[in-house]
């Protein structure tokens, strides 16, 4: 009954899948529904494959899972209503709504409190702001930043792709599509060179697999063991393209096993699932045991950019995008993937694990909404950004000549 | 002849040449060979040409850029369409393989290739990353690739011709803030030099040069200046490699006041060049320069368009200078 979400009708063929041991019955039926049970030989279910991790968490470490993924879709839902509906309202966004396990099960993995010189680092994509709340970055100061306030994240400098918050370990938003993958694995580098046991971990999407970044990131990370987590969020899509125009894997994770890694393909709408693969991952690279791939199979409910498609007041964005030039994705599709939303499995297993109940599981995303709401607000009413400061920021110290005038 | 846009300008240019010599290839990334136009058929070179000659590849434009380098080595011309984004990524192969390798091999490389390179990043909001107007400077400074900026759609046709026939490497700029100009162009084939500045406006109080996406704020400027009385001469580059510079060098000679305007930054932009070639050349002229900061475009609107040279701030330093 409670299982309603997770057993409908899943995008994908059914197979056989193992069983959970789980005393968490959840997982049984996950595993038969769950995408990538059909798509995939490298399974991370818990069939002592790897360890099934999150059945040892506390309460509260879960309940902060599902009020991280409400968090990020809150946040996400908000914004494209400021956009669809505010025409005052200058910020833009490339979506995470979908996607929120990912960011929040791998996060919920790593060290994000303490001094930066001892947390782990996340370098993120030009789809951020899921990334960004799931490694702990200051939402209404993030609001802020959205819509070029002076007193935003990065000062109204950074906007949406760009974001970064080294107090928390998220060294940033990352505009280029594979520059940030060698980059982290100069982090995770740097790591073993002081003997620390931080880990780096980058995400990336299924357009990363083409660039030569790609295989430079696996391939020294593999040659000298390096703490690096690669999590490659496959929402099927590059911008507008199938990842099938550049990619012959069905798999991107077969690439990375290829590389000597050790690889994984996870249901990215289940955090648990995303969370075991994670904490699997840190332990290995804590320990010295070298870099990890995680294959999260995902999907976007909002078309590449913006809110083309979207209507206020409700989830995601249908039909046509005419930006959507190469691949045009079918409306079926996308709400077939909204039968399994990582809102839904999340709050259904908390519910079925007696970690909450559906009043106190209604009662957090009144809360996060209502804190959201607020971060709008407070983020409406900074100040805009001095002309001036422009020439400021590009050293360290004092501000470069102004040429735009002669 | 019909009023086209800038792509549809050059896709029909493109076009012409792929059904003149079937062994044209052309590679895309995210942006597919279609446009359209009122009045016109819509161009697919894709769909017209087919899969095996037209193709897209995943986001990799260093294989984009040797693709299409190797392609004309194996005779064959080629051409690709690089997104802003990524429009510094193929600058080795340009700069260290495609900009030597003729003089490498004492002149036996051919290279009819055409790099297509977006510039984008004159939308308040995009910052930094998404900012590439410093490109050209960058394109300009490399020996043995012809590289082009035309800034309207009649040019932008003629110069694709002329680089699609050339046997030299061609960089050829797309400033994207000018996909809205429409002009006449004529259907028919036809080339503009790939060395050749245009004299936009004749005067003899100011010359004022720029370049791609600075030229429509340089027009307006000239538009705002002569309603004050001061006879400008205004000046497109077109070609930043090889630059004209007779045309530049006859018009000061005249005028004896130079005003050069970038939209990419100051340090070693076109203007720096095109001011440091007419000082050689004319005695007592007076100069200045109207650039982008040295200071990456900030996201803010605020400040991005305080910083960003504009029609009104063009048009005050050429006040001051005359």
């Amino acid at each position: 009954m409670e299982h309603e979400t997770t057993s409908k009708s899943a995008p994908v063929d059914q197979v056989d899948a193992p069983a959970s041991e789980s005393r968490r019955g959840f997982l049984q039926i996950a595993a038969l529904t769950g995408a990538v049970a059909a798509v995939s030989g490298r399974r991370a279910w818990a069939n002592g494959d790897i360890g099934f991790h999150a059945k040892d968490l506390s309460d509260d470490k879960l309940v902060d899972m599902y009020r991280t993924i409400l968090k990020i879709r809150w946040h996400e839902r908000t914004q494209a209503d400021e956009m669809l509906t505010n025409p005052d309202y200058r910020g833009y966004n490339h979506f995470y709504a979908g996607q929120e396990a990912v960011a929040t099960g791998v996060c919920a993995a790593l060290r994000n409190d303490g001094p930066f010189e001892q947390i782990d680092l996340a370098y993120s994509s030009h789809r951020p702001s899921g990334h960004a709340i799931a490694k702990g970055v200051d939402i209404p100061k993030m609001c802020a930043e959205n819509d070029f306030r002076a007193t935003g994240l990065n000062g109204g400098y950074a906007a949406e792709m760009h974001l970064s918050d080294p107090d928390v370990g998220f060294i940033g938003a990352d505009g280029m599509i594979g520059p940030s993958m060698p980059i982290a694995s100069g982090s995770a580098f740097a790591f073993r060179a002081r003997g620390s046991d931080q880990v780096a971990v980058v995400f990336g999407g299924d357009g990363t697999y083409a660039t030569p970044h790609f295989h430079s990131a696996l391939n020294n990370a593999k040659l000298l063991d390096l703490p690096l987590i690669y999590v490659l969020e496959n929402n099927l899509y590059h911008q507008y393209a199938h990842y099938s125009y550049s990619c012959p894997h069905r798999d991107i994770a077969d690439a990375a096993a290829a590389y000597g890694i050790p690889s994984r393909v996870v249901d990215g709408q289940d955090v648990l699932q995303v969370y075991n693969a994670a904490k699997d991952a840190v332990d290995r690279a804590r320990a010295g045991g070298g870099p990890s791939f995680i294959e999260a199979k995902t999907y976007r409910y909002y078309n590449h950019w913006g809110a083309p498609g979207a209507t206020a007041g409700e989830l995601g964005a249908f039909g046509y995008d005419p930006l959507a030039i190469t691949s045009f994705r079918p409306e079926r599709e996308v709400r077939a993937w909204m039968q399994r939303d990582p809102v839904d499995i999340c709050r259904n297993t908390l519910v079925d694990w007696d970690v909450l109940d559906e009043t106190r599981a209604a009662e957090i995303e009144t809360e996060v909404k209502a804190e959201i709401e607020a971060a709008f607000a407070w983020a409406s009413e900074q100040p805009l950004c001095t002309p001036e400061d422009g020439l400021k920021n590009v050293f360290a110290d004092g501000a470069v000549p102004a040429r735009q005038f002669g | 002849m019909a009023q086209k846009s800038w792509m549809y300008s050059v896709l029909e240019a493109v076009q012409y040449e792929m059904q003149q010599d079937p062994s044209m290839i052309w590679i895309f990334e995210l942006t597919p060979p279609v446009a359209s136009n009122p009045g016109k058929p819509v161009i697919n070179l894709e769909t017209e040409f087919g899969r095996k000659r037209v193709t897209n590849t995943g986001i990799d434009e260093n294989w984009m850029a040797s693709c299409c380098l190797g392609a004309s080595l194996a005779g064959s011309r080629a051409a690709t369409y690089i997104p802003y984004q990524g429009a510094l990524m193929p600058f080795q192969v340009i700069q260290n393989v495609a900009g030597k390798l003729r003089h490498m091999t004492g002149g036996r490389a051919s290279m009819p290739v055409v790099w297509i390179i977006e510039m984008t990043g004159q939308t308040p909001g995009f910052a930094g990353q998404h900012s590439c107007y410093e490109e050209d400077s960058y394109y300009a400074h490399v020996p043995g690739v012809r590289t082009v900026i035309p800034s309207t759609p009649y040019d932008a046709k003629g110069m694709m011709h002329a680089a699609l026939r050339s046997p030299d490497p061609v960089v050829y700029l797309y400033p994207a803030g000018l996909r809205t100009l429409t002009e006449e162009v004529p259907d028919e084939a036809y080339e503009v030099p790939l060395d050749k500045a245009a004299v936009r406006q004749e005067g003899n109080d100011l010359t004022i040069v720029s370049s791609g996406g600075g030229m429509p704020g340089v027009l307006e400027a000239a538009a705002t200046l002569g309603g004050e009385g001061m006879s400008v001469e205004v000046i497109d580059l077109r070609a930043l490699k090889e630059m004209d510079t007779e045309t530049l060098v006859n018009s000061v000679a005249k005028t004896r006041h130079l005003l050069t305007v970038d939209q990419s930054y100051y340090t070693l932009g076109p203007g720096a060049e095109v001011i440091a070639r007419v000082a050689e050349n004319v005695e007592g002229a007076k100069y200045k320069r109207v650039a982008f900061p040295d200071a990456p475009p900030p996201a803010s609107p605020e400040m991005f368009t305080w910083m960003r040279p504009d029609a009104e701030k063009i048009a005050g330093a050429a006040r001051a200078l005359v």
